[in-house]
């Protein structure tokens, strides 16, 4: 038998107190179990209160001044132009395998018509917007986080200088936008790609069903669809550049947790991404 | 980590300009994307309105097709429910579109087994007049699922019938022992006929019969035979008949001489009636110089008489 540490209890030893130590144990892994919660509602707080102010400032034209403007292009540079290319290929593969499963197995049950319409949901409007979102994190957000982690082992958010807006502006926001940035570039691209790789796999190299394509791309992106597509990339985008980097930044240390900050910050990112994917398909299909 | 620019890296420039170029790429995409999603919305079109009234929108949905001989022509923009009960299906139909609309088109509204429905519009008399902005009209509904109870319900009849058809004691059943037996017999010494007839009887009847066919044939070409020498024989009626012929034609020229002369004598009759007619003619002249003669004696006689001493008063005494 273990505890909710893991810790193995054994029961035999001491029977006459074990109710005791039952009861004190079980007292013990409630309140341990309220502390976390607590703390991690505290710290979403935080991460709420912080992405607030990254907002603002990054609303702030002194934001894109001088040094802070240079360390923004530097940073979208880096962290969007590598992997630009690499991703596009990666989705365009992806795109053509799930192109070619759904419209033979529409066409092998006389639904031939709904392919597009199926390949354009599918793949438009929730897998790449979210492999974007996910690939972005893996590849830039959390190595973003942990030069930050290490930034703030240095010092250099300590003291009153955290409070004050210049290392925001130039260590924190040029990354955040890069993230942000970087997840919106590489689901458009993507999304473009996969599209015109639907269109020439069911059509051809040819323009006769540039209209009939169209007009499938007119009824899937309905106003609310549209708008809630917008939204959702929007919020996989800004969750993957302001999670990670405000959960090494404002996380207190545990010694409970064996995770570190920034795995516990892809934790926060998942838990957010899955978030906003479910209020996307209840948005669209309930 | 450091922002500071490293020795070999690129110079803020180039970092400015490929920052730049990536904005300006995701700028352009985003712009590129919402001009055709409102292309493929058809915000930029000039479009119609049409009316679609049905007692049941079931399966239509916003931004549904409208097609034409199965091309697309028209979008549902709206659904709503009017006051009396009726769903109002509002159209959207693009201007180059709306000539294939005429006032005598037919909107249907079909639905499918597996939940595809599709509007659908028809137009037999494309000489009409178009169909004008704002019109109303109503909808045929077809559902072909409404049609699978009357299809299972005939289905069942179908295989009830069947299930008589072919049972043991059915008509068919019955038929085919039949059939079994007929053929059977058809393959029995009589055949065919003992089949027909239905006895072995009637079926030696017939064979008798066809017997006697045969002799009574063969007696008639014998006689055919008496016939033909009789009448067509050297001593038959024909040459007998072809000799009285040729003596009637004789008879016949005789009888034509004479009636020329009978006609010769009639011209000489015909000529001394003239001459007595004429005759006739001077006898009447004759007769009147006579009966003026004879005036003239008269009066004469008058005249003596008078003049004569002896004579007598002329008087009429009436009784």
């Amino acid at each position: 038998m273990t505890d909710v540490y893991g810790r193995v209890i054994d029961t035999c030893a001491h029977p006459m107190i074990a109710p005791m130590t039952s009861l004190a144990s079980t007292w013990g892994a409630l309140s341990d179990l309220g502390r976390s919660a607590l703390d991690w509602f505290a710290g979403w707080g935080r991460i709420i209160l912080f992405s607030a102010k990254l907002l603002v400032l990054a609303f702030s034209p002194s934001s894109y001044r001088g040094p802070n403007l240079a360390a923004l292009a530097r940073h979208l540079v880096k962290d969007t132009a590598p992997i630009l290319l690499w991703f596009t290929l990666l989705t365009s593969i992806i795109s053509l395998v799930i192109i070619h499963i759904v419209v033979v197995t529409s066409v092998s049950y006389g639904l031939s018509r709904f392919a597009l319409e199926m390949v354009v949901r599918v793949l438009v409007l929730e897998l790449i917007p979210l492999t974007a979102a996910m690939f972005v994190a893996l590849r830039c957000a959390l190595p973003n986080a942990a030069e930050i982690a290490v930034l703030r082992g240095r010092g250099v958010f300590d003291g009153t200088s955290a409070n004050r807006a210049e290392p925001l502006q130039r260590e924190i926001l040029p990354r955040v936008v890069s993230g942000t940035f970087s997840v919106l570039l590489l689901a458009a691209v993507s999304c473009v790609v996969a599209a015109a790789l639907a269109y020439v796999w069911v059509h051809g190299f040819t323009a006769g069903g540039i209209a009939s394509y169209t007009r499938t791309f007119g009824r899937v992106f309905s106003p609310a669809l549209s708008l809630i597509f917008t939204l959702k990339t929007l919020g996989l985008s800004l969750a993957v550049g302001l999670i990670p980097i405000a959960s090494v930044l404002y996380d207190r240390p545990n010694p409970r947790l064996r995770a570190s900050a920034e795995l516990r910050g892809l934790v926060r990112l998942f838990f957010m991404i899955l978030l906003i994917e479910i209020a996307s398909l209840v948005g669209n299909y309930v | 980590m450091n922002d500071e620019p490293t020795p070999g890296s690129p110079t803020s420039e180039s970092l400015a300009f490929r920052a730049a170029l990536l904005v300006g790429l995701l700028v352009l995409l985003f712009a590129a994307s919402a001009a055709y999603l409102l292309y493929a919305r058809g915000v930029f079109e000039p479009s119609q309105r049409l009316v679609l009234l049905s007692d049941d929108a079931e399966g239509v949905t916003v931004g549904m097709d409208l097609t034409f001989a199965g091309f697309p022509i028209g979008r549902v923009r709206g659904i709503e429910l009017s006051a009396d009960g009726t769903t109002r299906i509002i159209i959207d139909v693009p201007r180059k579109d709306a000539r294939w609309l005429r006032e005598s088109s037919v909107f249907t509204l079909t639905r499918g087994l597996v939940g595809n429905t599709n509007l659908r519009a028809f137009s037999g008399v494309l000489s009409d007049p178009p169909l004008p902005e704002g019109a109303e009209r109503r909808v045929l509904v077809g559902d072909a699922t409404a049609e699978i109870p009357r299809l299972v319900s005939e289905t069942r009849d179908l295989i009830r019938n069947l299930t008589q058809l072919t049972s043991a004691d059915s008509a068919l059943a019955a038929t085919l022992g039949n059939v079994q037996s007929a053929s059977e017999k058809i393959k029995g010494p009589r055949g065919a006929l003992g089949v027909l007839f239905g006895n072995d009887a009637d079926a030696q009847k017939l064979v008798v019969t066809l017997d006697r066919t045969n002799a009574l044939l063969a007696r008639i070409d014998g006689l055919a035979a008496k016939a033909d020498q009789q009448v067509f024989g050297a001593e038959g009626l024909m040459p007998e008949a072809r000799a009285t012929i040729v003596q009637l034609n004789a008879a016949l020229l005789e009888a034509r001489e004479s009636l020329k002369k009978i006609d010769a004598i009639l011209v000489d009759a015909q000529a001394i009636a003239g001459n007595a007619r004429a005759a006739s003619n001077d006898l009447s002249a004759l007769r009147a110089e006579i009966d003026a003669n004879l005036r003239k004696v008269s009066g004469m006689i008058d005249e003596v008489n008078r003049r004569w001493p002896f004579a007598k008063p002329a008087e009429i005494k009436l009784p």
